[in-house]
């Protein structure tokens, strides 16, 4: 999403007005997943992309210029049969609904420009939005952030009704998508925003240096806790984007858990693992990892038992954290672990 | 012949006393050891030099946590107390290498009161 934030600025620097395109519907396979953008600009910049490139990219923007003319956003419908996707060398050969809009980024009081800007002040600060498109009259939207009034319509309360619960299931999922709504089966388009996933490691030992590396280099926002200033240091951790020295179980109430953030306890202490699980496991981030074995995990488990945690709490808890790869080296295990919080965001783990 | 870690070190370590923070402590010190990690916070308030309120924060082991809980417990209404003071009162046979761990608040309210 913060590559989406950034060439809406780029190109407000550039652009008068653009074309804005979204995938919004596969069917079959696809490059790409619903919400990915293209932006073409009326002098000619061209960002993103909906599909992988090439002529199905090339129809967009000869549509998005079509847009551009005319004013009026349109709903293109790219129909791909199986010997031209081979002709075209477009490999997935599933057929797509590319919704293209125009944006006004001179004036941008009220209108689609406007929305974006609504929504990454949302993620700013943390929060998850939607923003539901009718179909059938794209200037018809609803916008649902979490924790604040919806604002916009897609025509009826019933149908705003019905869009804020789609839209909740779809933040938990992290997915957009076209879904149909109402007696008439509108379809609308949801267009999920969240803060980018974070992964949080308390403990600066020898396994998080490497988790660290490979959480940064798959684009998660990394933050390193540890009460000691000898371990949690940048020469150790140079990937890191937070190193945060102190008592972990006071820094763990200070930092935000949503269903983007990822929790890793390394340190394999029960002096750092338990103050932290009450704090983290309460707090229900996407997932909470113990290293450890089994053993050790229950033992951890039932300490927090008796000292009141709920069992539905304390069934959250992966430990050992980690998919079982067969993992050896420090290296190896922060491949498991990430591997694991991959399937999780994917909605593939367990 | 004191135990391992004796039932009150234990009640201690489950069962913190006056975990948490005051109001405007006259002293806040944290003292942490750079290898183990254990790292406690105490505050206190003082009247004329006499400690009348204690609290502390925390993340350790069994003997550092229940060391600073009791130390909260003992030093109100006096001015120190000694680390054998201390020791003595977890009731357990502390080992020479984990001494370090059950001083760790004292070092912190000594450290604090030279600081302040």
């Amino acid at each position: 999403m913060d590559e989406l934030f950034q060439d809406i600025q780029k190109l407000a620097q550039a652009e008068k007005r653009v074309a804005m395109a979204t995938l919004v519907t596969t069917r079959g396979t696809s490059p790409k997943r619903e919400g990915a953008k293209m932006w073409v600009g009326e002098e000619g910049r061209i960002l993103g992309s909906v599909t992988i490139g090439g002529c199905v990219d090339a129809r967009v923007i000869a549509e998005s210029e079509k847009v551009l003319s005319s004013s009026e956003p349109r709903l293109v419908e790219m129909k791909l049969a199986d010997e031209d996707a081979w002709e075209i060398g477009f490999s997935c050969a599933g057929d797509l609904d590319v919704l293209i809009e125009p944006v006004d980024l001179a004036n941008p009081n009220g209108n689609v420009f406007d929305l974006y800007r609504t929504v990454q002040t949302a993620v700013d600060r943390g929060r998850r939005a939607v923003i539901a498109t009718s179909l059938k009259d794209s200037s018809l939207k609803l916008l649902i952030v979490e924790g604040e009034e919806v604002s916009g319509t897609l025509g009826t309360p019933a149908l705003d009704s019905e869009a804020q619960s789609v839209a909740t299931d779809l933040m938990r999922k992290r997915r957009s998508g076209t879904v149909s709504l109402g007696p008439d089966s509108l379809p609308v388009f949801f267009e999920v925003h969240g803060p980018p996933p974070t992964l949080i490691v308390f403990g600066a030992g020898h396994v998080s240096m490497p988790l660290v590396s490979l959480a940064h280099d798959l684009g998660l926002k990394t933050i390193v806790v540890d009460g000691r200033p000898r371990f949690a240091t940048r020469e150790r951790f140079p990937d890191v984007d937070e190193l945060l020295i102190g008592i972990p179980s006071e820094i763990a109430e200070t930092l935000a858990y949503t269903s983007s953030t990822f929790v890793v306890l390394t340190a394999h202490d029960y002096k750092y693992d338990l103050p932290v699980l009450k704090v983290v496991l309460p707090a229900k981030p996407a997932y909470v990892g113990l290293l450890g074995s089994k053993r050790r995990g229950a033992a951890i488990k039932e300490f927090l038992k008796d000292g009141g945690m709920d069992e539905s709490l304390l069934n959250q808890l992966h430990v050992p954290t980690g998919l079982d790869i067969g993992a050896d080296s420090a290296s190896e295990i922060a491949l498991s672990i990430l591997a694991e919080t991959v399937a999780i965001k994917s909605g593939r783990g367990k | 012949m004191p135990v391992l870690y004796s039932d009150l070190l234990l009640d201690h370590f489950r069962h913190p006393r006056n975990y948490g923070s005051l109001e405007a402590p006259d002293v806040s010190y944290e003292a942490f050891n750079p290898l183990c990690g254990d790292r406690i916070r105490i505050e206190v308030k003082l009247d004329n030099e006499i400690i009348s309120e204690a609290r502390f924060k925390g993340d350790g082991c069994a003997i550092s946590m229940a060391a600073a809980s009791l130390l909260t417990e003992l030093i109100v209404g006096k001015e120190m107390i000694s680390d054998e003071e201390l020791i003595s009162a977890l009731q357990s046979d502390i080992q020479p290498a984990r001494i370090q761990c059950a001083i760790l608040p004292l070092t912190a309210l000594r450290d604090g009161l030279e600081h302040r």
